[in-house]
């Protein structure tokens, strides 16, 4: 019997043309997702070789002031995104993926922005995640919606009950047939994207795979819910409907709005500002004070001359030094306010599948707000890196020869994200169990 | 006509007695609080805070000590994008550009700080604003409400009795189609008060230009309703039963708001790549370093520069000048790379423009584009605003560099100070004399001269609707 269910399902003209109109967004979903790999690398290319153009070029014009060339010279460290990105493109489209820093101060830098077109931010990309999230739980309820009521309608459900010991089984032996298809057509989209994308089968795929099954469960056990409530087709998919429209769209804008309300970043605009009053005013206060600043902060180059007749650029960095420190606790309060913007969406995201889903679906692409913290931090870990290795050079006036500029090539940062299974299963799994108690005890109630 | 009226009253009675008509109807207001309250605290706190950091930069310029006035180019100052009073109602593409710019000489740098740069993922699942609700939720309520309006009295044969009692199809559609338009303007109220509210409680009183476009904005959405109303009420006259109806209805809705606007930008973006940041600024290099280096001591260009000017005033060197050399040429660099730089950003922005076009043309096909993009620019929180406040901080960049370039040529003297003598400088009153940033929002018949196509696409929508309505009467089937 489950075989001719299956086949009477799977051979109704809209389930086959639903099911192809899917799989041609899928795959120009994945097919966006490369597209969005190819540039980021050829970005990376790019920055790659004009890194070492203008170095070249630099140190020949600049060969006797280790200090001035310093000015000019920019070290790109890249966000290197992770196949997955492609995925989930999540963030990284607004956030930039590659920090081209010169050894000045940092603050007045990391933060600059990419070229995009804002239209294209509003509308968003197409992309898997977007798929599963968004459309999957429409085909889900278009497949759902009258697996009841139509039986009561066409008048064949009577004879179901007295044909089937428990009615319960045959409506879920429906249901599992439908979900039996959309997950084939998931796994089939998965496998594509492996196979276009060229995407190493590891465990991020693994849990993507794992949030995006699940998911697509949550949005069946829903569905069961809602049609043991025995009511007419037209009314089934308008509660179906409604409740996509509350969870997919009402339901997070509605908890952004209040996120950005609640944590207004104010600390970006006053380290903006801080730094660049930090180091300017500088120039106008004794050089003296300025050093003893500096050299609280980096004792280990006191020993060095910068008050010799020659004009020095050791006070000069120093004065750039000053931006960023007397900036860092503004700086600090704005990574805070992120994260606990990024706290709070996580916590309310754990009572809104749609949610959990895109937060987890980002977080293990690596194209969320927590990455991108990650990324920023170590920024400024790498921007201190290069300072720290130039500045011997810089103070003591050494030859720009003597310095190896081959290997001052683009470094990459590697995001240290590990899945966390416990978080990312258990919200689908209480949901589950108690929409499937729910839809049990709502169907015999009903009976 | 009388007939028409007849239906449109009975229409709104029966829809205002329903149950569920009260539940929508209190949801909705609860939603319309909800994104006018948080709409106007996200204004309030972004307009006192910018205007305060605006104020800030402006403090610490004016707090300069005498000094050389390339220092003063150097320190530069900032930008601060403020928001339109009318943002309140559309955030537009407000939270994906970014709100403040350092300017300073030399160098044009990035609007930074955009709020979707601080934001979760969960920002690409939507903001939830006034327009938001009239745009997306409205129709789907419409649809919901319009979907049975006469496939319900085809289904229960009221349809052949109403033919029979002389009223025509066209009096049904046209007189069902006011009755869900009226019920639209239910729903709009409230949305119409709050706006009111917001505007009257911000800090400036609105001027003349916020109530003009204000006045069109509300005719825009108007016009989208009236569509919508007239697309529900022809699908259920065409439609065999309700549940048809009501699928091609939805199905409709999907691809209006979610598919067609996604789809359609994502092919403007694959037909017209744009190039990222990183290419985009070793072009700019690229082309600046083929007129000349100014870094480079035996640049071509600089020295060809400077033997001109040295004959053109009968000099041998430039400290026989009766000018600050050092000024004159960094103005030259100015001016030619801010050339170069608007002249690749305007290729850019028109690769841009290329894109969104595609969407644009289909406010044709899909009137909630249409509605979208003119509420956008309408409330300032389209490209278009953004750009001018692009313009008008590069446009204050520019002058602040070169302001400081003809004092030093004018005050500098070409001879450098000796390490211990004290260095050049002029005096802090010219820092005063500078006066400080401002932007606006372009003209609103400007605005409406770029929306040109999308009012011209939303007044064929209007024309046609009325085809619809004959058409679908003429093709329509009691059965």
């Amino acid at each position: 019997m489950y075989r001719l269910a299956f086949k009477n399902f799977i051979r109704s003209r809209s389930v086959i043309i639903a099911i192809a109109l899917f799989l041609l967004t899928g795959i120009i979903s994945i097919l966006i997702g490369k597209q969005f790999l190819r540039q980021q690398q050829a970005s990376i290319e790019a920055v790659t070789q004009l890194q070492q153009e203008q170095i070249a070029r630099n140190v020949a014009h600049i060969p006797d002031q280790f200090g001035l060339l310093m000015y000019y010279l920019r070290f790109a460290y890249v966000n290197l995104p992770d196949p997955a990105a492609s995925l989930a493109i999540g963030q990284q489209d607004v956030n930039s993926s590659i920090q081209y820093l010169t050894i000045r101060g940092l603050e007045g830098q990391r933060n600059d922005t990419g070229l995009y077109n804002p239209y294209h931010q509003l509308t968003g990309n197409l992309d898997l995640s977007f798929v599963i999230l968004l459309l999957f739980p429409l085909l889900i309820i278009a497949f759902n919606f009258n697996v009841l009521s139509q039986e009561s309608e066409h008048g064949t459900w009577s004879l179901v009950k007295i044909q089937v010991v428990q009615p319960v089984s045959f409506i879920l032996m429906k249901l599992s047939i439908r979900l039996i298809v959309v997950l084939g057509l998931l796994f089939l989209l998965l496998l594509l994207a492996v196979l276009i994308i060229r995407l190493p089968v590891n465990e991020r795929l693994l849990a993507y795979m794992a949030i995006a099954a699940l998911y697509i469960l949550f949005w069946f056990a829903i569905c069961f819910v809602l049609i043991s409530l025995r009511r007419s087709s037209s009314i089934s998919a308008l509660l179906l409907l409604s409740t996509w429209v509350l969870l997919c769209l009402l339901a997070p804008a509605i908890i952004n709005n209040y996120l950005t309300v609640r944590y207004p970043v104010k600390e970006a605009y006053s380290t903006f500002i801080k730094q660049r009053d930090g180091y300017h005013t500088r120039w106008d206060k004794n050089a003296d004070s300025t050093m003893q600043a500096f050299f609280r902060h980096y004792p280990q180059f006191r020993n060095y001359t910068w008050n010799s007749p020659k004009f020095n650029y050791m006070w000069y960095y120093a004065m750039q030094q000053l931006g960023d420190d007397e900036s860092a606790p503004d700086s600090k309060a704005m990574q805070h306010k992120l994260k606990q913007r990024l706290q709070s969406a996580g916590l309310v995201a754990l009572f809104f599948p749609p949610m959990h889903a895109q937060l987890q679906f980002t977080g293990i692409a690596g194209t969320g707000l927590e990455e991108q913290l990650q990324y920023q931090d170590s920024t400024a870990m790498f921007h201190e890196r290069i300072k720290l290795h130039f500045y011997p050079g810089i103070f003591g006036d050494s030859a720009v020869t003597g310095e190896n500029w081959k290997q001052h090539v683009p470094q990459y940062f590697h995001s240290s994200h590990r899945v966390n299974w416990v978080l990312l299963v258990s919200p689908f799994i209480l949901f589950m169990l108690v929409l499937g108690a729910g839809g049990m005890y709502l169907f015999n109630i009903k009976q | 006509m009388k007939q028409a009226n007849i239906i449109t009253r009975h229409f709104i009675k029966t829809i205002i007695r329903s149950r569920a008509l009260a539940a929508i109807y209190l949801l909705w207001l609860l939603l319309v609080t909800y994104a006018a309250v948080t709409g106007y605290q996200v204004y309030i706190t972004q307009d006192t805070l910018r205007q305060q950091f605006q104020h800030q930069a402006r403090q610490s310029w004016e707090a300069n000590p005498d000094k050389h006035p390339h220092r003063m180019a150097h320190f530069g100052t900032f930008a601060f994008r403020q928001k339109h009073p009318l943002s309140m109602f559309d955030y537009g593409m407000e939270s994906y550009t970014g709100n403040a710019v350092f300017l300073e000489a030399h160098k044009q740098n990035t609007v930074n700080f955009s709020e979707a740069g601080f934001s979760t993922g969960l920002l690409r699942l939507g903001e939830i604003s006034p327009a938001m609700l009239i745009q997306v939720l409205l129709p789907l309520i419409l649809f919901f409400l319009g979907f049975d309006t006469v496939a319900r009295q085809k289904e229960n044969g009221t349809l052949k009795i109403l033919l029979c009692q002389g009223a025509g199809f066209r009096s049904i559609i046209r007189g069902n189609s006011l009755g869900l338009f009226v019920v639209a303007f239910i729903f709009l109220a409230p949305v119409l008060a709050a706006v009111a509210v917001q505007l009257l409680l911000q800090h400036a009183a609105p001027g003349a230009a916020v109530l003009q476009r204000a006045a069109y904005l509300l005719l825009g959405n108007l016009f989208f309703l009236w569509i919508i109303c007239i697309i529900a009420v022809c699908v259920s006259a065409i439609s065999h039963n309700s549940r048809a109806a009501l699928l091609k209805l939805l199905g409709l809705w999907l691809l209006m708001t979610i598919v067609l606007p996604k789809t359609l930008q994502a092919i403007g973006s694959a037909m017209y790549p744009a190039p990222g940041k990183i290419q985009f600024d070793a072009a700019v290099e690229k082309d600046i370093l083929k007129i000349g280096d100014s870094h480079n001591p035996n640049d071509l260009h600089f020295k060809r520069l400077k033997d001109s000017v040295l004959r053109a005033n009968n000099a041998d060197s430039v400290q026989q000048l009766r000018f600050n050399y050092g000024g004159f040429q960094m103005q030259e660099g100015e001016r030619m790379s801010s050339e170069v730089y608007n002249r690749h950003l305007q290729t850019l922005y028109d690769v841009y423009e290329r894109q969104n076009n595609v969407s644009k043309y289909a406010t044709f096909i899909d009137p909630l584009i249409g509605v979208k993009n003119m509420s956008m620019a309408l409330t300032g929180t389209d490209f278009t605003a953004y750009r001018k406040f692009q313009d008008d901080a590069e446009a204050y960049r520019y002058k602040l560099a070169q302001t400081m370039n003809e004092l030093q040529q004018k005050y500098i003297s070409n001879t450098t100070p000796a390490k211990d003598e004290h260095p050049h400088s002029i005096g802090k009153e010219h820092w005063t004399a500078f006066a400080d940033f401002t932007h606006d929002f372009p003209p609103v018949p400007s605005l409406l001269y770029q929306e040109r196509l999308t009012i011209a696409a939303m007044l064929a929508w209007f024309i046609l609707s009325f085809f619809l309505i004959h058409f679908t009467a003429a093709k329509a089937t009691t059965l």
